[in-house]
């Protein structure tokens, strides 16, 4: 009975942090975009505030680089559970073009942190953003709750 | 007291470390750190065809990513000696401009939310939408357009797109007027903006501010003004003001959307036919371009050897500016909320700001010229 409860809770309010681990900007202003009022993201419950504290879902941009290599796991550890990662573009999922000689990247993000979904783009357009979150978020912050008991 | 911001804080958008030394709630001196974002863009194109290296300069920075494609083809082409075609050129200006209307939007509008006023940040992300509608018309990508090659552009558009794209700015000018004035005339906005974050011409000059941070305090120069194609066939008028503080800079910004909106009207109503894209052949050599991009100077130095490219520097306007914000703007704020919305004032990009900087043992930064540095 407790857990169904959680389990609704959980499901209607998810927290966002957008996290750029070394990005070109591109996916981020798209995850910007997505608080215009013509995709209103936050009729879904969803609220952008960027604080990895109390953040549900961590949206991870950009191929890591040569500083995030240790600072992207303190951030994820300071998320409370339960918690995902979502990689958002091409960067965190295989560093793209920044994944070539003379690039100092160290994609994909996976080898750092668990990552529960991934949206290929560059970037990718807002409602493919607002779609994924949906599709995975809610579910899949459920079931982590349940697990973590 | 030395308040640390960043790098992820619920202020910012990017990664990036401000560190503000505060007496009380006063903002003394602020230092700004580097290098969360530094990808090697310069190292990976050198020993490329331009086909690699302009895709990897659109993605120096997400915001204004259009004028780097642009910059990086005209200066293949002034090594090779090829003319683009008038259409073409005009092409370029539309794409340019409806760029500069959606960064500068969205300028604002992060400004506004740091201010945390989020009635205003609303109405104005909902008109930077019609901007990107347009973009995406035309070019077919919303951000990483794809859209220069050198000699020309990759497509052609006609009227079908045109007409659209006109529809688009007359619903973004019917707002515009009444979003500007509520910041404009709006007590509340204004109260906390007038003298905050304050930067004199002089001080300007001295931290390099370009873009509209520059022409804000009364810097005059602007880089569409001794572009041959600004020059040859268009009319406009370079917005400047004299104030240097936080609502003069969202309103120069403000300023310029009109006359980017009337640039591209021009270009609409006077595009010429013929080609879009002429065949290039590539030479050894070396060239600059500059141009202005939203947030100001944007330069390009290129060295080919046959068709690859040899060596490349690229310098963008986000170092200049944030330099100088950090230094002269953030200097004598009375909060450390006011420190925040001044240095987002500053239109800050940190994606384009991670550049190679050389220092000498005591920490100074040495201006080296671009060939030295290799």
């Amino acid at each position: 009975m407790l857990d169904a409860i959680k389990d609704v809770v959980r499901k209607s309010s998810i927290h966002v942090c957008i996290v750029n681990c070394g990005g070109c900007n591109g996916c981020d202003v798209e995850c910007v975009a997505l608080l215009s009022p013509r995709y209103d993201l936050e009729q879904f419950g969803i609220y952008v505030h960027n604080n990895p504290r109390e953040a549900d879902v961590l949206l991870l941009t950009g191929a890591v680089t040569e500083q995030w290599k240790d600072n992207l796991k303190r951030i994820y550890d300071k998320a409370p559970e339960p918690k995902i990662a979502v990689a958002v573009g091409n960067c965190p999922i295989s560093g793209d073009v920044f994944a070539q000689e003379g690039g100092h990247v160290n994609a994909p993000a996976s080898n750092f942190i668990p990552v529960a979904a991934e949206i290929p783009g560059c970037p990718p357009r807002p409602n493919e953003i607002l779609e994924a979150i949906l599709a995975v978020g809610p579910q899949a912050i459920a079931d982590r709750g349940r697990e973590q008991k | 007291m030395i308040v640390p911001i960043g790098p992820i804080h619920p202020a910012l958008k990017e990664p990036i470390r401000l560190k503000l030394q505060t007496e009380g709630e006063r903002v003394v001196k602020a230092e700004i750190e580097y290098g969360y974002v530094h990808r090697g863009i310069e190292k990976i194109i050198e020993g490329k065809t331009w086909q690699k290296g302009i895709y990897l300069s659109e993605r120096v920075c997400g915001i204004c990513s259009y004028e780097h494609t642009q910059t990086f083809a005209e200066t293949i082409e002034a090594i090779s000696d090829v003319d683009v075609p008038p259409r073409a050129q005009f092409l370029r200006v539309i794409a340019n401009e409806l760029d500069r209307i959606q960064s500068h939007l969205l300028a604002n509008s992060t400004f506004f939310k740091s201010m945390d006023h989020e009635t205003l940040f609303m109405h104005v992300l909902e008109l930077r939408e019609y901007a990107m509608d347009s973009i995406e018309l035309l070019t077919g990508n919303r951000v990483n357009m794809g859209w220069n090659v050198v000699g020309g552009v990759k497509m052609d558009a006609d009227e079908r797109h045109f007409e659209p794209i006109l529809e688009n700015l007359k619903k973004i000018e019917e707002r515009f007027e009444i979003v500007r004035s509520l910041f404009a005339e709006g007590p509340a906005l204004a109260l906390r903006c007038k003298g905050i974050g304050y930067m004199s011409k002089k001080e300007a000059i001295k931290g390099r501010a370009v873009g509209p941070i520059g022409r804000a305090s009364g810097v005059k120069e602007d880089y569409r003004v001794g572009h041959y194609t600004y020059d040859d066939y268009f009319d406009f008028k370079v917005i400047r003001r004299t104030e240097g503080d936080n609502y003069a800079r969202t309103l120069t910004r403000y300023d310029e959307i009109p006359e980017s909106i009337s640039l591209v009207r021009q270009a609409i109503e006077n595009i010429p036919d013929g080609e879009v894209r002429t065949p290039a052949e590539i030479k050894s050599g070396y060239a600059m371009r500059r141009n202005e991009a939203p947030r100001g100077e944007v330069t390009y130095m290129i060295e080919t050897n046959g068709n690859l490219i040899k060596n490349i520097s690229i310098r963008t306007p986000s170092i200049p500016n944030m330099d100088s914000c950090a230094k002269y703007m953030i200097r004598d704020v009375p909060t450390v909320a006011d420190a925040v919305s001044t240095y987002a004032s500053c239109d800050p990009c940190v994606a384009c700001a991670e550049r190679v900087a050389i220092t000498n043992e005591a920490g100074k930064t040495l201006v080296k010229r671009w060939d030295e540095v290799i």
